[in-house]
């Protein structure tokens, strides 16, 4: 009863405390915000070096096709900032971590491309780091894309030979012009000629080219493209309002929030001299810790909730792919309940060592950073940052949140969440009573 | 009422208060004085309860009721006056929280506003924090400094509180500094420095005693 005072209290300061709120609100969202901004486009345009030692001209002709360098390049390269540099000065920002790749034209590639004899090559360096394997894919699909344009100009140029050979006429080969009867014109020689067995062999010859070429143009495209990758219109949710996204969002928002709160409302009780009032027999030290906690378990829930709607009112006047799943709201604000009240937990913990609530929110803010950016990393590339994200309760609210509002099969997942959440608010909050003796110091 | 048994306060190294005993009678105003840093508000923490003594006891009668003034003033800044009083009255087990609040709240002149109380001034301030310790009609009254910012008026009134208090077979024990305190209410008189009790005994000894020069 006396910790439920405490935190009918506390939410009264918190109510006459708008402008905190406010802050304690929008911070965390755009915090969340930033993330997935950065999450989403940071790296997207790595910046890659183009060294042109065969001194390209802006336009070239290949299989009779007239390509423009320039702008095939700037097309097939989407994903990444490529910029022309000289041999030294690639070189140069490449050591420097200025760029992230350099790609070479060597000398006498336009030769050998035209040559259509072998294949040119183009060389990719790159420096070391955490994007180098993306930026290798992504010169993959520029070469891709690239070979895919020659491929068209290629297959295009053996159509055309295929139907000189059909049709006869002029043509060009490796630079030299010349006229060919073709299986049409050998036909119409045949039919001008008495018939006769040898006549008639040739007649079947021509019948049976002329089938085989037809299914030779077909067998070009075949080959050329084996498999096609086709790309219907886009469906299913945006980014934005993905499951990943909204369970990200609001464990963000109520991790800040709920770990602010709780250490500076503690710290407070210090700060305002009133510990001493409390702690003589009005409130015990775990009936303090409890108001706490609960202050940030309801704080996680209220605001949790508001942002699960403004995600939900934007999924249904957009019309998303599968709705919002408002039958599962409950199974999420149990999972902000206790997520909070985790999370209260630890910020009960640094309020009571910290037994000034400035200090106490310093040391929340620095801590909550690198908690959220743990939970980012993905464990299958770096174990530890997952083992230590474990003790935490924020990757744990993100797991509970992403399954209790879009698992088919949710259940395993919540109970398994839940008894780490309620596992993590334990240790804290033990320990947290254990702290608060030092708001008596 | 209440007594400490050999009761000393360490803060770290610091030492805040020797070992020290002293006792509180029904029907007394109990005076602890002494300079700066002498270890009276330490002492009235002590017997309050609201600290916990690094060595003794502290004994209190059963059914003992004792209301704690610090010397900073000790409420939620954020809340008014009167939300502060409700809360306190609320935790103090008063059955009419809301009654209390009114009549402490006009007892001792405080604004009847929604100002939070961290905007009053000093004076209405320490107005609030004894309104606070009155609550939940206390036997025994630890008050700490508590005519510092108080004007004339309520000086007096606080002091006609303090002899009501002690006529009622109650107790009072004030740390204080101001000479018009111990010859308007104090019975009885301690004297604290560098931690230690020097002086403890009726206020007329204390007036003949060495420790009254030494506060003169």
């Amino acid at each position: 009863m006396r910790a439920y005072l405490l935190l009918r209290k506390d939410l009264l300061v918190l109510r006459r405390s708008p402008a905190l709120v406010a802050i304690l609100v929008l911070y965390p969202v755009m915090i969340a915000v930033l993330i997935g901004l950065m999450a989403t486009y940071a790296n997207a345009k790595p910046r890659v070096g183009l060294v042109d030692e065969d001194h390209l001209p802006p336009t070239i002709v290949v299989a009779g096709k007239r390509f423009h360098v320039d702008r095939t390049i700037e097309e097939v390269s989407r994903n990444v900032d490529l910029v022309h540099l000289s041999p030294e000065e690639a070189d140069r920002q490449l050591d420097d971590g200025r760029l992230v790749a350099v790609i070479d034209i060597p000398p006498g590639f336009l030769v050998t491309l035209k040559g259509l004899l072998h294949s040119p090559h183009l060389i990719l360096r790159t420096g070391q780091g955490g994007i180098t394997p993306r930026v290798e894919q992504q010169m993959q699909a520029l070469v891709y894309n690239l070979n895919l344009r020659l491929q068209r100009a290629f297959t295009a140029a053996d159509r055309g030979y295929v139907r000189l050979l059909v049709e006869g006429g002029r043509g060009t080969v490796l630079g030299r012009d010349f006229d060919v009867l073709g299986l049409d014109g050998t036909q119409r020689l045949l039919d001008k000629l008495p018939p006769g067995p040898q006549v008639n062999r040739i007649r079947d010859f021509v019948h049976d080219a002329r089938i085989a070429l037809g299914l030779a143009q077909q067998a070009v495209d075949a080959t050329a493209h084996p498999i096609q990758l086709e790309v219907p219109p886009e469906r299913g949710r945006s980014w934005a309002l993905s499951a990943q996204v909204q369970a990200y969002a609001l464990a963000l928002t109520i991790t800040f929030l709920s770990l602010m709160l709780a250490a500076g409302a503690i710290a407070s009780e210090r700060d305002e001299n009133v510990i001493g009032r409390l702690a003589r027999g009005l409130v015990s030290l775990g009936q303090l810790v409890w108001a706490k906690i609960g202050l940030a378990a309801v704080v996680a829930v209220l605001l949790g909730s508001a942002v699960a709607l403004i995600f939900a009112v934007a999924i249904q006047a957009g019309n998303v792919t599968g709705g919002e799943p408002w039958q599962r709201l409950p199974l999420l604000v149990v999972g902000l309940a206790m997520a909070g009240a985790a999370v209260g937990a630890i910020g009960a913990l640094i309020g009571g060592l910290a037994r000034e609530a400035r200090t106490a929110s310093l040391v929340a803010i620095l801590l909550v950073l690198p908690v959220v950016f743990l939970g980012l990393v993905p464990r299958e590339i770096v174990p530890p940052a997952g083992w230590l994200s474990d003790l935490f309760p924020f990757v744990h609210a993100v797991r509970f949140f992403a399954a209790a509002l879009f698992d088919v099969s949710p259940w395993r997942t919540l109970v398994y969440e839940a008894a780490w959440l309620i596992g993590i608010g334990a240790v804290f909050g033990f320990l947290a009573r254990l702290g608060a003796r030092r708001l008596l110091a | 009422m209440i007594a400490a048994r050999r009761i000393a306060r360490r803060f770290g190294a610091q030492v805040a208060l020797e070992p020290t005993s002293l006792e509180v009678w029904d029907g007394e105003v109990l005076a602890l004085i002494g300079p700066n840093g002498a270890g009276k508000s330490t002492l009235l923490a002590l017997l309050a309860g609201a600290l916990e003594p690094s060595e003794g006891v502290i004994e209190r009668r059963s059914g003992v009721r004792v209301g704690w003034a610090p010397q900073r003033p000790a409420h939620y800044g954020r809340l008014s006056a009167r939300q502060n009083l409700v809360l306190f009255a609320r935790l103090e087990g008063e059955s009419d929280p809301n009654g209390a609040a009114e009549r402490l709240a006009s007892g001792h002149g405080l604004p009847d506003d929604d100002r939070p109380s961290s905007t009053l001034s000093v004076g209405n301030r320490q107005r609030l924090n004894l309104a606070i310790t009155m609550l939940g009609d206390p036997h025994v009254l630890l008050l700490d400094e508590p005519t510092a910012s108080l004007d004339p008026l309520q000086r007096r009134k606080l002091w006609e509180s303090a002899s009501q208090l002690r006529d009622a077979r109650g107790a009072v024990v004030l740390a204080t500094q101001n000479v018009e305190d111990l010859e308007h209410v104090a019975d009885r008189v301690a004297v604290l420095l560098d931690g230690r009790l020097l002086f403890d005994g009726p206020f007329e000894e204390y007036q003949r005693s060495e420790a009254a020069a030494i506060f003169a």
